[in-house]
This record gives C-alpha cells, structure tokens and sequence, in this order.
C-alpha cells in the first residue's frame, strides 16, 4: 500500500504510467494505435504543445503565481509574423524564425516586467497582454489569413527528416536536453527554482529575483514566438486565433507533469509526459468514436483526478 | 483624500465610468437616449452579472474560470426546457426555474471540489468548465431553438415603467448591498485575506468558499438568462470570453486578486467600463483594424493602474 | 472550589509531525478559575498542546476534558463551543478587516433580519478598546484597518478578540510579547479580573517574573512531556528554569578569550531609518559583538539595513575603511556580508529543494558560477557540513527532511562557504534544541577566530552571554548601554534593556 502511494506521489511515475496506459487502450481499442508511424505522428503533435509548454513550465516554477496566458496570442503573432517573412520562400525560413521568437521574446519581456517592476499579478497582466497581441495581430494582418510556410518548413515539421522521424521532434529533444541542462546544472537554473521556493529567501541570498522572473516572461514569450514557426510549419498557414487552442493546455500538461502551481518545484521531463499524456488522451477519446461532447467531459474529468492525486492544497488543520 | 478612497476604490472606477460617459457623448451625441442607453445596457448586462459573481469567488481567495461554461449549460437547458414543455408561459417560467438550479448546481460542483477537496482553483475551474461545456454540447449540439416570443419581448420590454434590463441593474445593485451586510460578507473577506485566520478564528472556512461559488453559479445563470433574451436562441458555445472578461472586470473593480479587499459594486463599474471603453474606441472613428489593439491597450493600462491604485 | 470539576484536564497526549515527536506525553490540569502557566523551552510542545485545546491541531492520541466531559476538540468551532478560546503568538487577525471586523468575526452582532448591527459591533469594540485606554495610542479605534495598526496594537486587538468571545477558559500564547509595561499592567488586571469572574486561563510566557506575577499555577514540560506542575507559592524562579532545563547544562560558558584587539573593521556612524535614531558604534576584525535589548528595539532593523535588505535613511557604514552603502542584499553580499536569520522558514530555507541548493546558492552567487559542477560542489560541502557535526542522509535530500538545528547549521555553511567578513546573525538560535546550539555557538567562535567579525542578536540574553564579549544594548532604536567586562552579566544585561543603565 506505502508502494502504491509513494507512485501516486511520483508525477514523473504517475505521468508515465498514464501514457504507458493511453497507449495500451488505444491499442486494445484500435488496433494500430500504438504502431511507430502512428506514434511518431502523435509526438509531433505533442511536441508543438510541449516547445510552448517549455516556456509555461519556466514561468509557472518561477513561483510568485507564475502563468503566462499571453502564449496563445504570441503563438498566433509567431505564426502570421513567420508566414508574412517567408511568403513560401525556403530561404526566409531562419529569418522567420529569428523574427517570430524575437517578437515573442519582447512581448514576453514585457510581461515580465509588469508582473515584477509594476507588480501586477501574472493572470492580469498575462491576460491583458493577450488583448494587445490579439489587437495587433488585427493590425498586422487586418483580419483575413496571410503569409505561408515554405515547404522546407513544413517537410521539417511533417516528413521524415531520419529514421522515419521529422525534424521538429531533433528539435524537441534539444530542447529537453537544453532545460534539463539550464534547469540542473546552471546557476539560471537553480535560481528559478530558489526564486519560485522562497522569492525572500532568494534575495537575501544574493539573487535577483525581479531580473530572473522577468527573463522567464521573456523565454516563455520566445517559446511561444518559436511554437508559431511549428505551427505553421504545421498546418501550411495561420490565422489570427491559431494558438488560442494551446494556452490552457500548456498549463494543464505543466501540471500533469508534476510541476507545482506554487513554484519551485517540478522538471521539464515531467511536463514532456504532461504533454504527451494529454495528446494521447484526446487521441484515444477520438478513437473512441465518441461524440465530441462527451470526450470534452471525459477530458475535464481526467484533469479533475490527476487534480486528485496531487493538485491538492494543504489542509488547513494538521 | 486618502481617507475617502479607503476601502472605497470602486470610486476611481465610477470616476473613470463618468469620464468615458462625457466622451462616448461627444463622440455619439445620441448616447444619452433612453433607447441608445438601454441597448448599450443590455450589452452590457451579462459581463456585469459574472463579473458581480466572480466577486464573491476573488473575495475569498479563489478563482471562477468556468463561469462562460455555465453561462452556455444554463442557456441551453432553459431553451431546451422550455421547448420540451411546449412554449407556454409555464414552460418558459419552468426554463428559467430550470438553467437558475443549473447555475447553482455548477456553482456548487466547484465549491465542493475546490474548498472541500482542496483542488488547486485555476486548474480546477477550468477542468469542470471543459465539463460544463461538453455536457451543454449535449443538451444542444447546434445553435438554435428559438425561445418565445414572450421570454424576448419580455426582456426587450418593461415594467412599472423602467426597461427590464434597468429593472435586472437595480436587483443586482440590492442584492450585492443586501449580501454586503450579512455577516457572511466580513466572513468572506476574512477567508480571503487570511485564510489560516480565519480558520483559526473558527470561521466556516469551507462553507463560505462554498457560498461564493454558489453565488457565482447564480449570478452566471442569471447573465445567462439576459444573454438568452437578448439572442432570442440557444447556443452552446455562448459567453466563452467572459470568464477572463470578467476577471479584467472585478480587478478594474479594485477587488485585489490575492483576495480579502474590494466589493462587487466595484466591478459592476469595472464591467460598465469595459463595456464603455469599446464604445468610445468605436465611435472615435479610428480604423477598424486598429480598434482590438487601442482597446487591448487600453485595458492593459487600465488594469495596471487598477492594480497600482489598489497597492497604492 | 473542590465541588467543581477542573475547566481542563488533558492526559496523555501525543502527536508526532511526520518524523518529528512534538508531544510524547503531555498532561495538563487547569483548575477553576486559576491562571495557569505553561513553560518549558523553545520546542518543548507548549504550543503544539495549545493549539490542540483549541482545535486547530489534531491530537494523535490523549484524553482532553473540559468541566469534567470528555471533548474531541475536532476542530476550533469545536473548541469555541466548549468555551475555549485562544490567543495566538502567530496572529489570527485578518489585516484586510478593521479592529471592529476582527474582534466580532464568526460573531458579528446581529439586528434586524440577520443583517450585521454595525452601530453596536463599533460601540462594543470601541468599549473593549477603552480597557487600554490611554496605553494604546490615539490611532487606536473600531474601525482602524488592522493592517495600519503598530505591532502592540495588533496584539492588544488580538488579546481583545479573545475577550469578546467571553470564553471560559482562555489560553494566551506569548500575550505579552509587543507590549510595553504600561500595556502588560493593564492586561494583567484583565486577566485577574477574570479570573475573579471564575475564567481560566493557561498563560504561556518567555518572562518568567511576568509568571510569577500572575500565574496561580505552573506546569514545566520538557521535550513534549510534563515533568512537572507547581504552586507559584510554593516554588521560585530558580526551581522553575531547572526543571525547564533538566540535566543538560546552561549553554558553554563565555570563552575567556582577551577582548578583541583586532583592527576596526565595521564602522556605523550615525546611521538611522525606521525606529533606529543615529546608531554609532565600531566592531572590530574577529569581535563577537552582541546586540542586546527587549525585543523589537532596532536590533533587527540594524542587522537588515546593514544587509540592504530595508536600506538606511542616513548616517554612513564603513567596512575595511570603506563606505558601503548597500541598496538591495545582493550589494552587502558583494561587500562580504552575510546573514542568517533565526526565521528559516521565512528568510532562509528553499522548501522542497535539496540540501545542497540550500546549502550552496550564497556561494555561487557570491563567485558567479554560473555552471554548475555538481560533483565537485558536492564534495566541497560533505567535507563543510561533516565540519559542523551536521546529521544529513545525502546533500540530495530535501531541506524539510531535516531537523531545525540542523537546518541552520545548512544556513550557517551557506554562508560559512561564501566567507563572508562580517556574519549578520539575527535571532539565530530560535527553535533550536540546546545540543545544536552549542555545536552552533562553537561555530562561530571558530569562525571568529578566522577574523570574521559577528553581529549577533537575540531574543535569548544566555546566547548573548554565552558568545560575546561585548554587548550594545538598544532601547528605542538607540543604543543606551555598551556591555563588557564586569559589567557584562546577567543582571546588567536586564537592567539596562529596562532603561536603568549602569
């Protein structure tokens, strides 16, 4: 029984369980579910979700009521900002990249020095944030789709690149190996999770709490500016409410993979589970063939276990 | 100064509501009309309602991100409702009973997952608003199913000689003052200020989380009820954008999100002045393009100053 | 009265916090009408067993009556129900409410349909409040916010809450702490008044002549068990504070080393801000330099404003002969301070991360490397924390895992390993059992003799006693004795933190 809760209480256990299990019963359900070119297809899924979910998970362990709810906004500034610069030209594509991860690097800076030097709580400024970038995206684009991928772009994100795998999922892995590394084994890192355990504690230990936090807005901006590349590399063009779809879950994946809320605790790793996890559910309640009502509630109920098992807040009597 | 303010931030926002009244004036000369006043109200009514709702929640320290889904499952179970009874009075009296008991119903759903299973808010909210809104996907797959004609009329219309929407304005404004001085408002605060005070001090904490969920529910359910006057249908996707609307709302109110300080006739003001800063940004005859990104602006600013103001 | 039955008897009662033993076995009898004390030192479970009576935690075993009935106490309204009411050392008050709010929570009085009688909740506070009338300042009304009220005020509202319960057994928990002598004359006829009126009340205090001033009975406990309960007639302070400490020995007595000799190394000159008025003094290169005083005189606020962490608003700071005049911690850390406080939880610990972070972040911050290599930063503090005698399953092992004492000793290698030339030390030895503190006191002794000088204060004039060889003592922000040789000793150190300098 200790066994059993000390798993419950593992999100990196838990996480992987849950994604060993999505996998089993989309394989018993449909037959095929779980055959390399199916998996490889669903990564690349999860792997847009998880480079914007790199961003969220900084800020969110970061602490001080971390959340970035401007990354959908910045994800659709990313993607018209990109297609506008390559207009289908493989030459453009560094140059849309350059462009679009460092526009979201901006508005991200933006927000972080509102959360830390106007002090406005990160839901507030977030989501006023994301009320600019929808208005400049109107500007920029004045409403109607612009801008498309170059071909490269999209061969990268949706062909092959080696071993049957694209591209996009060499950068995911690159990105893990780079948080995990930055997280780890660099001052950076250890700051963020020292700012997110005890922000007083970490001042008077020397560390800049406002400087950090505020480059953590940044990265989660360029992460988001960077997702806009993937996605249009994704679908072949953009329209101005493209990433809308993947503010929440961003978050929710952070969560499944054990980050806390809170701060200052939780690790990149988890919330790649997170974010397979969560692409795999709505595949299997797709498999399913249920109706899409009904895979929204089963979707909402899962969050509310793994919310369960420990989304939980402490008791007030000890 | 200092004194007048204190406790009483919601007078910066009316201060703001008036300013932006004296320029929507000036840019539309017809502002003032009981026609034009009444039909900018009625836009203006469901945003006041959730946004008075999610009061409560912020009060207490939490957080209601699922109010757009209930505003959807309310709508459609009272259409629904009401289309099954066959449209008559008594139908349509059973469809509002019906989507007020929805509210509740999910007001209470939260309540008990969040304060009594201690769920993390934000999260929480959000998972039981994917539920909601599924579930109202299943009560009404597509838009439609029209209410009638009395439900609509009756709240285009009037009685006692003031238009509906104005007559909903003064209930909510009573009932907000009424709940102000029940001992539960204090009590509310004090959970959200402190929670472990108020623990302490052997407060209900739970309950009273319970109750502004409840309240939330409610006061959703009653938006929901307005918007359905006012489009006359059904619609499952209806109000997704007023829980964070509602959100800027309380905090442009000068409630604190941290919980503890502010009131709901501050973001009654702050829904209004919402309403009015799309107004004006329309009226001014900027081009259409740049309108989002004025109002985003400015919304921006004004919750920053809202958050300034409040710390002082 | 032998008819009646004791307001309170517990027996036997136990909890354990995870690994921790808080209670072993704790028994406690409260008599009608009786003020009781409850003593014993820092971590001995006298506030864990109060806040068991008052419901706000649960008991893992034990018998607790109340008149003679046997109560579960499952929760404070429990507690609240059977006529228990507590005054908290950490505060219950809300700071958002005003004083009338928080006196009358969760009992607001009612007129009319339920609605709250706002006109007779503000004269009743306003009546309770008359009780200090004259003690408590001006400022001081129904309908202050509690957030802008001074610390004793804070505490008198709080003393008032309990009050207004009109409760019939009350426990106060270190009531007394933020108030000035005028104010603890005037709660002291209160709580006689009650008990005239057959209240009880259990009054747990640091101040052992406040105890016996008011106190009818004392219980001793000793790491989480009663060993003891006593008559005030029939005992004195001596017998008390040996019962309290048991066969351990009084901290280590003063090291008989010469007084410093060393070069000047800090020089404050003049400094000021918040309640600190032109504070002058020099410590020297290897000085132990005590701060003495009653609490909340300034000492605390020195040791930040030398750390940048609530800046100085005048006056100047020379260390090593030059002006340092840090604006934020990370500026005094590069001058070579650095400060560990007694609040871990608040101003030290990392919750949740490993030992190692704990241990090491001043010292990475203080060389910038900004690339970790984890094994050799490993070695360097197995080899550090093995130094000060410190008991740690692995440097991977999270900070809560261990120990209060041993905790610090973690903040004090944090700064230990940045080598600081001057160690702030602020009520370092809070919570931390008499073992650990002396492995503590040895530390710095060492680290003294290295030629880093110290600042210490304390709430606990033994530690000053025990460690330095010269102590300032502050009264309002200013100091108003300056302690070594003879002069330093007990009774001088509390004569003049009384205002009665030599």
């Amino acid at each position: 029984m200790d066994r059993v809760t000390a798993i419950l209480k593992d999100p990196l256990l838990l996480a992987a369980l849950a994604v060993l299990a999505l996998l089993g019963l989309g394989e018993l359900l449909s037959p095929g579910f779980a055959r390399g070119d199916q998996i490889v297809r669903l990564l690349t899924v999860a792997a847009i979700l998880g480079i914007v979910a790199a961003g969220q998970n900084l800020v969110i362990l970061g602490g001080r009521e971390g959340i970035d709810l401007s990354v959908g906004a910045v994800i659709s500034l990313g993607a018209v900002i990109a297609g506008n610069v390559m207009s289908g030209d493989d030459a453009m594509i560094l140059p849309a990249l350059l462009a679009a991860g460092g526009v979201g690097f901006l508005v991200g800076i933006v927000n972080g020095l509102g959360v830390t030097v106007v002090r406005i709580p990160p839901l507030v400024m977030t989501l006023g944030m994301m009320g600019v970038v929808q208005g400049a995206l109107v500007v920029l684009s004045r409403g109607v789709p612009s801008g498309n991928a170059a071909p490269a772009l999209m061969a990268f994100v949706n062909q092959p690149l080696v071993a049957g795998i694209p591209g996009i999922l060499f950068v995911w892995a690159a990105i893990a190996v780079l948080m995990a590394f930055v997280l780890r084994r660099t001052l950076f890192g250890w700051s963020v999770y020292a700012i997110g355990a005890n922000e007083r504690a970490a001042v008077l230990t020397g560390l800049p709490a406002g400087r950090i936090r505020t480059i953590l807005y940044g990265l989660s901006g360029l992460f988001a500016g960077i997702t806009g590349v993937c996605v249009i590399g994704y679908t072949g063009n953009s329209f101005i409410s493209v990433g809308d779809q993947y503010v929440l879950p961003s978050v929710i994946a952070v969560v499944i993979g054990g980050t806390s809320l809170a701060g200052g605790s939780g690790s990149y790793t988890g919330t790649i589970l997170g974010a397979i996890a969560l692409v795999l559910l709505q595949s299997v309640l797709t498999t399913l063939q249920m109706e899409f009502w009904s895979r929204q509630v089963i979707f909402g109920a899962t969050l509310l276990l793994l919310m369960l098992l420990y989304g939980r807040q402490a008791r007030l009597r000890v | 100064m200092q004194a007048l303010l204190d406790g009483r931030l919601w007078l910066i926002t009316l201060g703001a509501l008036l300013v932006l009244v004296g320029v929507n004036t000036a840019l539309q000369p017809n502002f003032l009309d009981p026609s034009v006043l009444q039909s900018n109200l009625t836009t203006f009514l469901p945003l006041v309602l959730v946004a008075v709702g999610q009061t409560y929640v912020v009060l207490g320290g939490d957080i209601d991100l699922s109010v757009g889904a209930i505003v959807a499952l309310v709508n459609v179970t009272t259409v629904s409702v009401i289309a099954a009874l066959g449209g008559t009075n008594e139908a349509v009296l059973a469809g509002l009973a019906a989507g007020i008991g929805v509210g509740l119903a999910c007001g209470l759903v939260n309540g008990l997952v969040v304060a009594v299973l201690r769920f993390q808010p934000i999260v929480t909210t959000f998972a039981t608003g994917i539920v909601f809104s599924g579930l109202a996907l299943r009560i009404l797959p597509d838009a439609g199913l029209p209410v009638p004609e009395v439900f609509w009329r009756g709240y285009a219309g009037g009685a006692f000689g003031l238009p509906t929407v104005v007559i909903v304005l003064a209930a909510v404004v009573a009932v907000t003052a009424v709940v102000a001085r029940r001992p539960f408002a204090i009590r509310l605060k004090a959970v959200g200020g402190q929670r472990a005070a108020a623990f302490q001090t052997g407060l209900a904490v739970g309950r009273l989380r319970v109750g502004a969920y409840l309240l939330s529910g409610l006061f959703a359910a009653l938006a929901s009820l307005c918007l359905t006057g006012e489009t006359a249908s059904g619609d499952p996707l209806m109000g997704q954008t007023l829980a964070l609307s509602s959100i800027s709302a309380v905090v442009l109110g000068g409630t604190a999100l941290a919980g503890g300080v502010g009131g709901p006739l501050g973001s009654l003001l702050g829904a209004l002045v919402l309403g009015m800063i799309g107004n004006v940004i329309f009226f001014a005859g900027l081009p259409f393009e740049y309108q989002t990104l004025v109002q985003g602006l400015i919304v921006l600013a004004a919750l920053a100053g809202g958050v300034l103001v409040a710390r002082r | 009265m032998p008819d009646a039955p004791d307001a309170l008897t517990a027996t036997g009662v136990t909890k354990r916090f995870g690994a921790v033993v808080a209670l072993s076995d704790a028994r406690l009898r409260v008599g009608r009408g009786e003020v009781h004390a409850l003593l014993g030192a820092n971590g001995c479970g006298k506030s864990t067993l109060c806040k068991i009576i008052a419901g706000t935690v649960a008991r893992d075993s034990g018998d607790i009556r109340v008149d003679g009935e046997a109560r579960p106490l499952a929760s404070p309204r429990a507690a609240e129900a059977a006529g228990i009411a507590i005054f908290y050392q950490e505060l219950s008050l809300v700071p958002q409410l005003t004083v009338a709010e928080n006196i009358h929570l969760g009992h607001e009085p009612r007129g009319a349909g339920g609605f709250v009688d706002r006109t007779a909740r503000d004269e009743s506070t306003d009546h309770l409040i008359g009780r200090f009338a004259g003690v408590a300042g001006d400022t001081f009304s129904a309908k202050t916010r509690v957030a802008d009220l001074s610390p004793d005020q804070r505490q008198i509202t709080e003393i008032l809450k309990v009050l207004a319960r009109r409760p019939r057994l009350i426990i106060f928990d270190e009531a007394t702490a933020a108030l000035d002598r005028r104010q603890v004359d005037v709660f002291f006829s209160i709580v006689r008044d009650l008990r005239a009126e057959g209240v009880s009340s259990i009054f747990i205090s640091h101040r052992l002549d406040e105890v016996f001033a008011v106190a009818d009975r004392i219980t001793v406990m000793r790491n989480g068990e009663t060993v003891g309960d006593f008559a005030v007639a029939e005992t004195d302070p001596e017998a008390i504070v040996r019962e309290m400490v048991g066969d351990v020995r009084l901290g280590p007595r003063p090291g008989k080393r010469p007084a410093a000799g060393g070069e000047p190394r800090l020089v404050v000159d003049g400094v000021g801000g918040g309640r600190l008025k032109d504070v002058r003094f020099t410590a020297r290169k290897g000085e132990i330099l005590g701060l003495g005083g009653l609490q909340g005189q300034g000492q605390k606020r020195l040791l930040a404003g030398l750390f940048g962490a609530e800046p100085f608003t005048s006056g100047a700071v020379l260390l090593d002969g030059a002006p340092v005049a840090p604006r934020r911690p990370a500026d005094a850390i590069r001058a070579g301070f650095g400060l560990v406080s007694g609040d871990r939880g608040r101003d030290a610990a990392f919750p949740g991360r490993s030992i190692l972070e704990n241990a090491a972040m001043a010292s990475l911050v203080r060389e910038k490397a900004h690339l970790i290599l984890a094994r050799r930063l490993s070695a360097r503090f197995d080899r550090m924390l093995a130094g000060l005698k410190t008991r740690y399953a692995g440097l991977g092992a999270p900070i809560g895992s261990l120990s209060g004492g041993n905790q610090q000793k973690i903040f004090i290698a944090r700064w230990l390993a940045a080598r600081p030339l001057v160690l702030l030390l602020d009520d370092p030895t809070k919570g931390i059992d008499l073992g650990a503190k002396a492995d503590f006191f040895a530390i710095i002794r060492a680290l003294a003799e290295t030629g880093t000088t110290v600042l210490i204060y304390s709430s606990e004039d033994a530690d000053l006693l025990s460690l330095c060889q010269r102590v300032l003592v502050f009264n309002g922000g200013r100091i108003t004795a300056d302690l070594s040789g003879p002069a330093l000793d007990a009774v001088g150190l509390t004569r003049a933190a009384y205002g009665e300098a030599a």
